[in-house]
């Protein structure tokens, strides 16, 4: 580790590296087994423009498994980024991306989208929409006060998240048994079976949007678990850098709730494990959350989709294997601080 | 540089006043105690005079200008916060910890560049702890944790540094590591502000000093005129009397409370006239300028002057004799007492004589 808090080059190489690596594999894992050098095939023939000779192959790697294992690696570095990023701003291990109720949000919102009958598009607008909307209440209900904001905040946020759930067990309630209700049950439960290059194309730039504007301000985020005046005292507007937190962990999370449901886990286990093996600076743990939370929901969601004939709602997996995971890092390492 | 508080008052909302009509002023290489008992609104006071709280009435003025409208960035290069150590534990390494002093200078989508980091460990190896740079805040003593956030502070490089009970909660070695540090970097030239809740450690180390009362009253001046018995009894609450130790280099004064005061009437201690010497004995040719300085600004009562090199040691021994009132002598004395590196000394004649008049 470096003392000035960046990683060694030798991390950076395999952070970079381990995404790609872990794509590659994935692409050639599934129903169909594919070996990794007829991927690199698939790949090049489609970037020079040409076309693979096995249609089948091609059309599993491209449109079957490319967008899903896009949109895995995206959801898992921007929930990771987001539980880092909130973990530090409420200077609290158990943040998570959900604190705010933004989740909630997005799920009261795409459950009420397939109420209403939209498409995949639709449901996933209605679920930023109402994502957004969620973080928004949340603010306005616990801003304001003079002292102790953000533990008013995180209050609130409980509040309305407690508050949009019973909204979902409403639009259950009065959902059509037959077909909607098991629709929002499966959704839900989350799962990555609905990508497609149409949802990403709507959903990705704004989760790619906000990783960047956390990897922009790395360094200024270690800042944000600092006391109120200590922080006024660095001389950085520290309500800009809190809010600029809050939007882009808002916006990132909204999109992944709206695509693939309800992944828990993901926010709280990635980023701590970055801190046991990085330390707490930022300027390490954002670069390293971003990677490691792609490589994991990409493992994860390959055995989501591979491991029997029937798909297993990834959140299951995220929790049967984050939980065991995450107490073994704890009584391992004897702990973290914030 | 100057800092300057006027008319200062504050009321959180709805409350009573905690500060009334407060006026003080600061200036480069002083250093300031600000004294109260529990609840006084001490704390308040530094966040009011940091505009961290706004001031209900009056304003904080640096060099002339007002605190409140100056630019978040401009201020907090100039003026840096040391927070109570026991409100900032940290989960970064020591050296991260003081990098983030530099925040106000690096830009926002910037990272810290080899300046910065050549600032963090010049401040670092200035106060002498650079042996703690890669131990996490959260695993090293109150004491080094103390002085790691006055690292964190002397990174801004600032021209005032405001610091919120430096030496409470801390072992006697430990206090006066932080106290000798307030000392030297005054004597670089840095203007300090501290709370303390020692009485002692204003007379030992401040040449000005505030004392608040509960009902957000204050008094202002020099040390040696504000920490007095009386005032002392007055704010705390408390009988006690301010004692003179002898040491081989100085006379140290220290408060040693005695009971718990009755509320009575003030009862005046007279000020007169008094002839006195006084002996310094200086090791350094660094407090020559600030010693002049001083006498400089007493040189209506001074009588008699004699500088004394002695190259063999490398020592410089001043003589004054002085004719003035006795809590002018007093105030020249103390403000003698807290230049660094000096040895001082005052001796006053027992009223008039009779030799050779």
């Amino acid at each position: 580790m470096r003392r000035d808090g960046r990683l060694p080059n030798y991390w950076k190489i395999i952070l970079i590296l381990l995404p790609f690596a872990a794509a590659l594999i994935a692409l050639g894992i599934g129903r169909m087994q594919i070996a990794p050098g007829e991927v690199l095939d698939v790949l090049r023939t489609r970037l020079t423009g040409g076309s693979f000779t096995d249609m089948a192959v091609e059309k599993t790697v491209m449109q079957l498994r490319l967008p899903r294992i896009i949109l895995a690696a995206l959801v898992g570095a921007g929930l990771s980024v987001s539980g880092c990023a909130f973990q530090s701003l409420f200077a609290n291990p158990l943040a998570t991306p959900d604190t705010l109720g933004v989740a909630s949000g997005a799920s009261f919102g795409a459950a009420l989208g397939i109420l209403m009958g939209f498409d995949l598009v639709g449901v996933q607008f209605v679920g930023m929409i109402m994502g957004g909307a969620a973080v928004t209440l949340t603010w306005l209900a616990g801003s304001g006060k003079d002292r102790g904001g953000l533990s008013y905040i995180v209050l609130s946020g409980i509040m309305i998240g407690s508050l949009f759930s019973a909204l979902v067990s409403l639009i259950k309630y009065v959902a059509d048994e037959e077909s909607q209700l098991p629709a929002i049950t499966y959704w839900l439960m989350g799962g990555l079976d609905k990508a497609s290059f149409r949802t990403l194309s709507f959903g990705a730039p704004v989760i790619i949007a906000g990783i960047v504007m956390f990897f922009l301000i790395r360094w200024r985020m270690n800042l944000l678990p600092l006391s109120d005046d200590e922080a006024k005292a660095s001389g950085v507007n520290i309500r800009a850098l809190r809010a600029a937190t809050v939007v882009a962990a808002t916006v990132i999370t909204a999109s992944c709730v709206s695509m693939c449901g309800q992944v828990g886990w993901v926010g709280l286990l990635i980023p701590h494990m970055c801190r046991m093996l990085f330390g707490n600076n930022h300027l390490s743990i954002i670069p390293a959350s971003v990677s490691l939370g792609a490589v994991f929901m990409i493992a994860v969601d390959t055995v989501a989709r591979s491991i029997s004939a029937a798909e297993i709602p990834v959140s299951i997996l995220t929790a049967i294997i984050g939980a065991p995971f995450f107490i073994m890092l704890m009584r391992r390492s004897g702990g973290w601080r914030i | 540089m100057n800092l300057r508080v006027e008319k200062g008052t504050f009321a959180y909302k709805g409350g009573p006043k905690i500060l009334d009509d407060i006026n003080f002023e600061v200036r480069s290489g002083e250093i300031l105690a600000i004294l109260g008992p529990n609840g006084a609104g001490k704390t308040t006071l530094l966040r009011c005079m940091m505009d961290m709280l706004r001031w209900n009435n009056g304003r904080s003025l640096l060099d002339g200008e007002d605190i409140h409208s100056m630019p978040a960035r401009k201020l907090w290069s100039r003026m840096a916060y040391v927070p109570q150590a026991k409100s900032a534990a940290s989960s970064f390494t020591a050296f991260q910890t003081v990098l983030l002093g530099r925040s106000s200078r690096i830009g926002t989508f910037s990272q810290p560049g080899p300046e910065d980091m050549e600032a963090a460990e010049h401040v670092m190896n200035m106060l002498g702890i650079m042996d703690l740079a890669d131990k996490p805040c959260h695993a090293i003593s109150g004491g080094e944790l103390q002085m790691v956030l006055i690292a964190r502070a002397m990174a801004a490089e600032p021209e005032i540094l405001v610091l919120d009970e430096p030496e409470s909660n801390l072992d006697f070695k430990n206090q006066l590591i932080v106290l000798d540090t307030i000392s030297e970097l005054a004597s670089k030239g840095v203007a300090c502000i501290f709370n303390t809740h020692y009485p002692a450690h204003a007379l030992q180390r401040a040449g000005k000093s505030l004392i608040l009362a509960k009902g957000g009253h204050c008094s202002f001046g020099s040390t040696s005129s504000v920490v007095t018995e009386e005032n002392i009894r007055s704010a705390f609450g408390v009988n006690a009397i301010i004692g003179e130790i002898e040491t081989p280099e100085n006379i140290l004064r220290n408060v040693v409370p005695l009971s718990i005061a009755e509320p009575r009437e003030a009862d005046n201690t007279e000020d007169r006239q008094c002839i006195a010497s006084i002996t310094i004995i200086s090791g350094t040719n660094e407090p020559a300028d600030r010693i002049n300085n001083l006498l400089h600004e007493y040189n209506y009562m001074l009588i008699g002057r004699m500088g004394l090199p002695y190259r063999k040691h490398g020592l410089y021994i001043i003589n004054i004799s002085v004719d003035g009132m006795r809590s002018e002598i007093e105030e020249l004395s103390h403000r003698l007492g807290l230049i660094l590196g000096i040895s001082a000394k005052t001796t006053y004649a027992k009223g008039e004589g009779t030799w050779s008049k």
